[in-house]
């Protein structure tokens, strides 16, 4: 690596056919992208990936899902219910290093494309298989979407009010993430094996058990002592003050604390430091036997004081607090503007400014990049067609005619 | 104490000076023995050492991921105190663990090391120097306090991935605040959407959510660095933030507010995108999620309701009319679950393609057959404590699966064999250092 020149971004060269719908393999893909691969999006040529109607629409008709989600990728319509469909998405596949696909389990293996057919075009192909359940297991083939995972998976039924309805965690969407998210540490330990061994394989993943990954002692609690979790509203069960408080202003704040040393730090906060002596609060266990009590005592503070007071008075004894931000504070917070963790893209085929989540994470000597927003259904079909298989413009122009592409 | 050279004698196969070009298939004999090696291991990451400094969840499950895929994981400690991570939780019968310690800290291997001292710093450093890849969640400036900052590390070990996870990342106003996933999820704009319009904003569900989400970004940015660094001989450092983490899962959110304003609030047990689309009520006081994205699915739920009617152009066919609709569309179909055991309702929707799902406590999970034909569960034994249940391995990898080889380490039970093989530490100054709880 010689010191002027930028590093290549760590997945140059690496090609990526991104197959899936919506979100959750489609955001691996993505993420690969972003650190440099070149991903094909291969989509139905008319309508494309439902992800195109997911949300708010632009005035290009493409949502704002899409155009943020499928940054960076290539549209390159095919369509897979067709022979001829079928022929160009193999040859794709021996040209490519990874594919990502979120069908029910089974749908490809009708099409003729399951992985037994894919290996054998291609041996050292990398396959991100994610579904509602998993390839495998009695459920398989059931539809299954983010919401229902994050039934399935145990998440939904710890949010909300105790006794109240369960509510939808946060977000509809979180499990589709968190699944691409795990499909892409998977890829990229499969990249790395079949780069020592050419030895490729498949990633099996489910959106269930992406969520149910991240419940910590859930299961060994239950397993060993029979603890069924319960909702428990804004608080936890295990520490205490802990949960989301309403200030003077109208705003809500998220305090949390953890251990007896942050309680204490908080009392100062509060200007009263007595209250975390051992002979009143100052131990969890006290505080959690009078839970109520010491609730209320935070709460008629924070109701005392507007959210930017409570916080200003928090952070100056480190105190862990911080706003529930809704997202019109989050373009007014200014650690999200000094991360930039927003970029505006404006680009002529979009016609309106539109601002997206920037990359996560962050790498200091190969940093990702967007090139270009969500493409147009189909914008790339004759590059790819031309440039990966080699077809002529007559070839090509046949298959749009037959409108297998 | 000896002089420490650079060049790593790992106890596993010799680390090459370059991995071999991407796409690579010429082979040397080099290759071919390196290629023979790791077919046998089976792991993409054997012959990985992974130093993992940090405490509780944002990161260690970064270096318990790379654990579970063959890398070897040294949990460096404190040598009095531990990761705190061991008094998290449910305490067990074992002084040093709770429950999330023992399936958390899977895999990994103690070594403790005071690194407020000033011949703690050198015996990590040394390890670093055989090492790939430090995980840390210090808040930032921590480290560079005890003079273990990146430019002191990357000197000790060009090669080094360093992943840093912290509240608000190492850059911009905030980094210096003290911060957990409970205070990023309302920060990254999860809380706030979280519970039912205009009420109390509740907890999405459990309070480490953006501990996972953080440490699955730093997996990714970590397999992103190591292969860069085995190509280049470049290291470098990721950077997360645990608010930026949660942030990034928002689909629309900031698109939507850049463009047109809307701040998205509260949707109790629904959302904006389609309808019905939340949880329902059965008959046996139990709890269902139903999700009809699309208008034919819509359309086998009202056959299974038998009101096939519903579905009509004029009526609810359109997902727009239902959107508008919302109360009046929910209230009809929360009156047919209701009328239902959760079991009736299950099968009625099934038969029917309806997308369905039980709203599982974790009793109906260990219950569920299909939890335990993916092996989601898996159970592991602890002497003197029985079998432990902890949650399997994600994702599964077809021909290099995953491997949980231990539950989480008591205090320092690598530490001896750490120093003496690794480091080359004599007996007598392992006795020194502990003496002096340096380690």
């Amino acid at each position: 690596m010689t010191d002027e020149k930028k590093p290549d971004l760590p997945l140059k060269g690496i090609r990526v056919i991104d197959v899936a719908t919506i979100i959750a393999a489609p955001y691996c893909a993505a993420i690969l992208g972003e650190f440099g691969a070149d991903v094909l999006k291969v989509e139905h040529p008319i309508g494309g990936d439902a992800c195109r109607r997911f949300g708010t629409p632009t005035n290009r008709g493409d949502t704002l899902t899409w155009l943020s989600e499928a940054r960076n990728k290539k549209s390159v319509t095919i369509d897979l219910h067709r022979p001829e469909g079928v022929e160009l998405f193999k040859g794709l596949t021996a040209q490519t290093d990874i594919i990502c696909e979120n069908f029910r389990p089974g749908t490809l293996e009708k099409w003729g494309l399951g992985w037994d057919v894919l290996r054998e075009v291609n041996p050292g192909l990398i396959m991100l298989r994610v579904s509602g359940y998993g390839q495998t297991g009695p459920y398989a083939s059931r539809p299954g979407f983010a919401r229902i995972a994050h039934a399935v998976g145990g998440i939904a039924y710890l949010s909300g009010m105790p006794k109240g309805t369960p509510v939808t965690p946060g977000s509809t969407t979180l499990g589709d993430y968190m699944s691409g998210l795990y499909g892409a540490v998977g890829v990229l330990m499969a990249l790395r094996y079949k780069e020592k061994t050419g030895k490729g394989q498949y990633i099996d993943t489910a959106l269930y058990e992406s969520v149910f990954r991240c419940t910590e002692e859930l299961a060994p609690a239950y397993a060993m002592f029979g603890e069924i979790r319960e909702r428990h509203g804004p608080h936890i069960e295990s520490a205490c003050p802990y949960g989301h408080f309403p200030t003077r202003d109208g705003g809500w704040v998220a305090i949390a604390c953890t251990t007896d040393k942050l309680f204490a730090r908080l009392a100062k906060a509060m200007d009263r430091p007595e209250l975390a002596s051992t002979s009143l609060y100052g131990l969890q266990s006290e505080r959690l036997d009078n839970r109520g009590d010491v609730n209320e005592i935070v709460r008629d503070w924070c109701g005392s004081l507007t959210r930017d007071e409570v916080l200003e008075r928090c952070n100056k004894w480190h105190a862990p607090a911080g706003p529930l931000n809704n997202i019109r504070d989050i373009f007014a917070n200014r650690q999200f503007h000094a991360r930039r963790n927003m970029v505006s893209i404006d680009e002529e085929n979009v016609g309106e400014t539109v601002i997206v989540p920037n990359i996560v994470p962050r790498l200091s000597e190969t940093p990702g990049r967007i090139d270009h927003l969500g493409p147009t259904l189909g914008e790339h079909t004759d590059e790819v067609l031309k440039d990966v298989l080699g077809m002529s413009p007559a070839q090509i122009t046949e298959l749009r005619e037959k409108r297998v592409i | 104490m000896q002089s420490d050279t650079p060049d790593k004698e790992k106890p596993r196969k010799p680390a090459k000076k370059t991995a071999p070009e991407p796409p690579p298939n010429a082979e040397s004999p080099a290759d071919a023995e390196d290629k023979a090696w790791f077919e046998e291991q089976k792991l993409p990451l054997a012959g990985v050492r992974v130093i993992d400094v940090g405490t509780f969840l944002a990161g260690p499950y970064t270096a318990s991921m790379l654990g579970e895929f063959g890398a070897e994981v040294l949990k460096v400690e404190h040598p009095i105190a531990g990761d705190p991570m061991r008094r998290f939780g449910t305490q067990t019968k074992r002084h040093d663990a709770t429950l999330a310690w023992l399936s958390e800290a899977r895999n990994k291997k103690s070594v403790t090391i005071d690194l407020r001292q000033a011949q703690g710093v050198d015996l990590f450093t040394r390890l670093i120097k055989k090492a790939d890849v430090l995980v840390e969640n210090f808040r930032p400036g921590i480290m560079e306090e005890w003079g273990l900052g990146w430019d002191v590390l990357k000197k000790a070990n060009p090669k080094l991935v360093m992943l840093r996870v912290s509240a608000y990342g190492q850059t911009g106003p905030y980094r210096q605040r003290t911060g957990f996933s409970h205070i990023a999820h309302a920060v990254g704009g999860l809380s706030y959407l979280c519970g039912f319009p205009g009420e109390t904003p509740v907890v999405p569900g459990t309070a480490p959510l953006g501990d996972y989400i953080s440490s699955l970004y730093g997996a990714i940015g970590v397999m992103l660095a190591l292969r860069h660094a085995e190509s280049t001989g470049q290291g470098q450092v990721i950077d997360v933030g645990i608010y930026e983490s949660v942030f990034r899962q928002m689909d629309e959110l900031a698109a939507a507010y850049g463009l047109f304003g809307k701040i998205r609030e509260r949707e109790g047990a629904g959302s904006f995108v389609a309808v019905p689309h939340g949880h329902f009520r059965t008959k046996d006081e139990k709890w269902v999620a139903i999700a009809c994205t699309t208008d034919k699915m819509f359309e086998r739920l009202t056959e299974v309701m038998e009101r096939p009617e519903m579905a009509s152009h004029t009526l609810y066919g359109e997902q727009r009319k239902r959107l508008k609709a919302r109360d009046e569309v929910n209230a009809i179909v929360t009156e047919w679950t209701s009328s239902l055991t959760r079991k009736e309702l299950m099968d009625k929707c099934l038969k029917g393609q309806v997308p369905i799902g039980r709203l599982n406590n974790i009793e109906d999970i260990f219950n569920d057959e299909h939890f335990q034909a993916r092996g989601n569960l898996v159970s592991m034994e602890e002497p003197g404590m029985g079998p432990v249940v902890i949650p399997g391995v994600v994702p599964t990898l077809s021909e290099t699966p995953g491997r949980i080889t231990n539950l989480g380490p008591a205090l320092g039970n690598a530490t001896y064999e750490i120093m003496r093989e690794l480091l080359g530490l004599s007996a007598d100054e392992i006795a020194r250092f502990r003496k002096q709880k340096i380690i």
